[in-house]
């Protein structure tokens, strides 16, 4: 899952973005409204984190994090937001919510308490109401980050879960390589080259070579038992 | 007794008291003199009309000798033997006085009228104590009504008195409902002249008081949020070194940690000097050698400035003396440079100039850093304001707690571009002799 951080303090985004890896997200960070106006209209992201009370990069452009999100929404862009801020009027809340935020939580905040209003926002926004994800006897629990494949605990490292997690998400869509890397590697992060590849092959040998399917050139999905296409 | 009601009451009653009493004197006066002047022409009267008929009949006697009538007669021979007393009367004198007089006989005053004719002599006698009686009681009369207007024109006063010091009564049920969270202006219309410059002193007071709480209101507000960026900060730090399983993310937690901590004292001391450097705060004013202060809070400065390879240089001439608090100063001058020094490029100068100029000593600080563009010069100086290209190092209050001690001493802040390339601050106070 692949995150957009939007903090201005370094203290803060610097912690937050080293927790957030830590919890296995793939997190991008801006400084500015400016930056993630521009980060937003031209990337994609499963979650936005956006701070409210940004310093105003460019007269004209986005004056805080309220103008981003409008224009964010304004686009027609439905990737989910929280908003994080330390305005905890109702006034502002109600605004927040009101502009087109999925989530609204006050600084300061319990990491655990923002990691599982993280959850629980992808959770909806993927129209699903159990924490669960399950298919095929593969159950991930995302909360805990823990695999099990018919009853039986399953042991994945860290990216090998992200990739199952993405896959899961959406069983039978059809993901490329270069989707994949995205949701798995922030800025900055070294890709290694074939490493997606490498992650399927022992997914597949964990949970049964079937599991996951390519298509040859155009990527990976998670066999939904419909008809070969 | 401070009562205004009882006070008026007392005195407006006591006024009329006196008046009643006045009144009383010069009646009785009066009419004593009136009555004294009708008595004396009725005992003419009396007597002439006695001399006129000559003998006395014997039912008149009688009337004459009713005990009723205070009117003693006497009639005398030429030759002093009495022919006739409507009452013997042995208190009064067997001699008669011709004309009108007054005299005393055993203690009590008579007033005579004698009249001689060719056989006889005709005295008509009144007590004087009679008279007296009749003026006093017409007093009297003249004097009751008064009295019995009295308690009627208290009762009247008391409820006028009531009726007119009733604005200040709604004045003060007014004022009692005003409490911290309520300081509106109490209402003034229909206040008598005498009571309104109270409601408008009042209002005036009660708005100083109402912008002062605000600014106070405002100030803890600004205060309590933006203890929430690092106290943000430090949970998350303090969840990473929970999370960290090895050494060196330990370590780094824990020196991410004690800059949180830094950064979270530093915000509380600006806070509280901040606090300390409002215009409010009443500061001791005595001769403050500007460059001595510069000097001091230049020392205080350069371990940090060491810190980031930033040379400080001094230039100052003596004498530059300013009216003022040393301690505040020292703040305003410190803030300055520490901002200078944190905004400075590595390795580079900071300038503080102290000199006087046409009646005014002026304190410059000169960086080399990345400066303030125009557009933002103003609003700098507001709290917490942090400039987008700001490391986010500082507490956002540097320049606002400059503007406080600043004005506090009449001085005025400007910002402008520096020949060291950065910013340039100079703070203009009026010059002391």
């Amino acid at each position: 899952m692949r995150l957009l951080l939007v903090e201005d303090d370094r203290m803060i985004g610097d912690s937050l973005q080293r927790a957030l890896r830590l919890e296995g997200f793939a997190v991008d960070w801006v400084r500015d409204a400016t930056a993630a106006d521009a980060t937003l209209a031209s990337e994609r992201f499963d979650l936005v984190l956006l701070d409210l009370g940004l310093p105003r990069r460019s007269s004209g452009g986005p004056a805080d994090g309220l103008d981003v999100l409008r224009a964010l929404r304004a686009r027609r862009d439905a990737t989910p937001v929280i908003v994080v801020t330390a305005r905890d009027a109702r006034g502002d809340r109600v605004a927040g919510l009101d502009a087109g935020a999925d989530d609204y939580i006050v600084k300061p905040f319990e990491f655990d308490e923002l990691a599982a209003r993280i959850r629980a926002v992808l959770r909806r926004h993927a129209g699903r109401g159990e924490p669960l994800l399950s298919h095929r006897g593969v159950t991930i629990d995302p909360a805990q980050r823990r695999v099990t494949r018919n009853g039986q605990p399953v042991v994945l490292s860290a990216r090998e879960y992200a990739v199952l997690e993405t896959l899961m998400a959406r069983p039978g869509a059809v993901l490329s390589r270069a989707q994949l890397e995205d949701r798995l590697y922030g800025w900055g992060e070294e890709i290694e080259s074939n490493a997606v590849s490498v992650y399927i092959h022992q997914l597949r040998k964990k949970l049964g070579a079937d599991f996951i399917r390519n298509v040859r050139g155009v990527g990976y999905f998670i066999d939904t038992g419909a008809p070969e296409r | 007794m401070n009562s205004l009601r009882l006070r008026l009451l007392v005195s407006l009653v006591g006024l009329l008291a006196l008046a009643a009493v006045a009144m009383a004197a010069i009646t009785y006066h009066n009419v004593l003199g009136e009555t004294e002047k009708l008595f004396d022409y009725q005992l003419q009267q009396m007597a002439l009309s006695l001399r006129d008929q000559g003998e006395i009949e014997p039912e008149q006697a009688d009337t004459l000798a009713d005990e009723r009538l205070d009117v003693v007669i006497q009639i005398w021979t030429v030759d002093g033997r009495a022919i006739y007393a409507s009452r013997p009367h042995a208190s009064l004198p067997e001699r008669a006085l011709l004309g009108l007089a007054t005299l005393t006989v055993d203690g009590r005053a008579w007033r005579t009228y004698g009249v001689a004719t060719r056989d006889r002599v005709i005295q008509v006698a009144q007590p004087v104590d009679i008279r007296q009686r009749l003026a006093a009681h017409a007093a009297w009369r003249s004097v009751v009504p008064l009295l019995l207007t009295t308690p009627i024109a208290a009762l009247a006063i008391w409820w006028l008195a009531a009726r007119n010091l009733a604005p200040i009564e709604r004045l003060a049920r007014e004022v009692r409902t005003r409490d911290a969270r309520s300081l509106a202006a109490v209402p003034a219309d229909g206040l008598p002249d005498e009571i309104a410059p109270l409601a408008s002193a009042l209002n005036a007071l009660l708005a100083r008081l109402s912008s002062s709480l605000d600014s106070q209101r405002a100030f803890v507000a600004d205060a309590a949020h933006e203890l929430r960026s690092p106290l943000t900060a430090l949970k998350l730090q303090l969840e990473l070194l929970r999370r960290a399983d090895d050494a060196e993310t330990r370590e780094a937690a824990r020196i991410a940690i004690g800059e949180g901590i830094g950064r979270a004292s530093r915000l509380v001391e600006q806070l509280l000097a901040l606090a300390r450097s409002e215009p409010d705060a009443v500061l001791p004013v005595e001769r403050v050698d500007l460059a001595a202060v510069a000097r001091q809070a230049i020392d205080d400065t350069t371990p940090f400035a060491d810190s980031r390879s930033v040379s400080i240089a001094l230039i100052a001439h003596g004498g530059a003396c300013v009216k003022g608090d040393p301690v505040a100063l020292n703040l305003l001058v410190r803030n300055l440079v520490d901002n200078a020094v944190r905004y400075s490029p590595t390795a580079s100068r900071v300038e503080v100039r102290v000199r006087q100029q046409s009646g005014e000593v002026v304190l410059e600080v000169d960086d080399a850093g990345p400066g303030i563009p125009d557009a933002e010069r103003e609003r700098v100086f507001d709290r917490f304001y942090r400039r987008a290209d700001a490391a986010g190092a500082g507490s956002g209050l540097g320049l606002a707690i400059v503007r406080s001690v600043a004005s506090a001493h009449a001085a005025t802040v400007r910002l402008g571009p520096s020949t060291l390339g950065g910013l340039s601050v100079s703070v203009s106070f009026p010059a002391t002799p």
